[in-house]
């Protein structure tokens, strides 16, 4: 997925077209090539917990951003989110829910458990794009986050 | 007890006996067989007891069948737009990297699976609103009716730029009812006299109110110059997807008037329409309970 080095952002999909989408729509805007994707719940934890088949990552290189659906195998996103953000140093990277779901519920029950946006995939493609760049623009140029020594 | 020995159930009345005087005298007594009676009445308790029943296990399975439909809706939104946001997606990077090996038709192809995949787009919003409209409990709540239409108008004043349009609004009453699915009616009516009125200059819609003599019920109208409807179709005009008019004419789903129609019954009102092909069309709804007029404005 990503060459050594620190991953900048992690995009947490399981659906292949959105992941092909967001890498492409990343790519035309020359934000990062340091991208890893996790295609269920379960594997996302493990990347940011380096269990599993992570095992070997240091738990200091954290993303500066997670993107994270919230349909999911395995975990779904609420429960990534909510041991995320359970978890004293994974609780700092900042999460944005980057869902099909527009349901309040799951609006509510993101910010409840402290989730930093809740972004809701758009149908048409020009949105999406705008969407995904805004996104980045965001969190990868624009706002400040912890260095990966903090915590 | 019966000279059978069965035993039955009697109701007696005593009545003094008096003489000449006045003084009671001694007493006689009425006795009655009134087992029938008793069975009768245990008949009815039986019978309610099993109403009580049965009303119970019909709203449960109500409740069921709603939790499916919630389930079912939520599926659809979510599960649904997915693969359209691939198409779009695709589609959208096909043309717009590989542009130069496309014929104008294969352009023109393409430009039709977009559409497609955004009118399903559109298709599934409006169907989701229409499931999402039997779920929310109805709050109602008095209100002026005209401040109801004003807010309809903010939402659709992007349609009206660029035209010439007369838009005249009525005296209106208060009436009780639910603020943002009143505003979702005028939205939709409204909505539908500016885009069936756009070969009109100018295209004229008139939002009005009366009080119908008869039922003494406060009717709302939405009346407009456009093109206009053949009354033999009226009865399809509030179905789910029914259209009158040709798809490339005028844009929408034909959920738009399913939508009013369910608001408004929700609200224990009737909505119906009367119009003449090329002389514009009426929508009129009335919304049950009481209204009642505010002092016209000074």
């Amino acid at each position: 997925m990503a060459p050594s080095g620190s991953i900048e952002l992690l995009l947490v999909e399981d659906n292949p077209d959105d992941v092909e989408l967001t890498l492409h729509t990343f790519e035309d805007f020359k934000f990062t090539n340091r991208i890893h994707v996790a295609r269920d719940g379960a594997e996302a934890l493990d990347f940011i917990f380096c269990r599993g088949r992570y095992a070997s990552r240091n738990i200091q290189d954290r993303p500066r951003v997670i993107l994270l659906d919230i349909k999911l195998p395995k975990v779904d996103g609420l429960e990534v989110l909510r041991q995320l953000k359970a978890d004293p140093a994974a609780r700092l990277i900042p999460v944005v829910m980057l869902t099909s779901s527009q349901e309040e519920r799951d609006v509510v029950e993101s910010y409840r458990l402290g989730v930093n946006s809740y972004i809701t995939k758009p149908v048409s493609f020009d949105q999406f794009v705008a969407a995904v760049r805004s996104l980045g623009m965001y969190w990868l140029l624009l706002n400040k986050h912890p260095s990966s020594h903090a915590a | 007890m019966r000279k059978d020995g069965s035993r039955l159930d009697v109701s007696i009345t005593i009545s003094p006996l008096r003489d000449l005087s006045g003084t009671v005298v001694g007493a006689s007594a009425i006795t009655r067989d009134i087992s029938e009676q008793k069975r009768a009445d245990e008949e009815i308790r039986k019978l309610n007891a099993g109403l009580e029943q049965r009303i119970g296990e019909r709203t449960a399975a109500l409740e069921a069948s709603n939790q499916e439909l919630e389930a079912f809706s939520y599926s659809v939104s979510h599960d649904l737009r997915a693969p359209l946001r691939a198409i779009n997606g695709f589609v959208e990077l096909v043309v717009q990297e590989h542009a130069a090996q496309l014929a104008p038709e294969g352009r023109r192809y393409l430009d039709r699976v977009a559409a497609g995949a955004r009118q399903m787009g559109q298709l599934i919003d409006d169907l989701l609103a229409f499931s999402r409209l039997g779920r929310t409990p109805l709050e109602k709540r008095n209100v002026a009716a005209v401040e109801v239409v004003e807010r309809a108008l903010e939402q659709l004043r992007p349609l009206m730029e660029d035209r010439a349009v007369e838009l005249t609004v009525g005296d209106l009453p208060m009436c009780t009812c639910s603020p943002s699915l009143l505003e979702q009616v005028f939205v939709n009516l409204i909505g539908n006299a500016l885009k069936y009125s756009r070969g009109r200059e100018p295209a004229r819609i008139d939002v009005s109110a009366r009080v119908d003599p008869v039922s003494n019920e406060t009717v709302f109208a939405v009346r407009d110059n456009g093109v206009g409807f053949d009354m033999q179709y009226a009865e399809k005009l509030f179905g789910v997807f029914q259209r009158l008019h040709r798809a490339e004419d005028y844009e929408g789903t034909g959920v738009g008037l399913a939508i009013v129609q369910r608001i408004v019954h929700r609200h224990g009102g009737r909505v119906w329409a009367q119009a003449e092909p090329e002389k514009g069309a009426t929508f009129c709804f009335t919304l049950g309970g009481t209204t009642e007029w505010l002092p016209a404005a000074a």
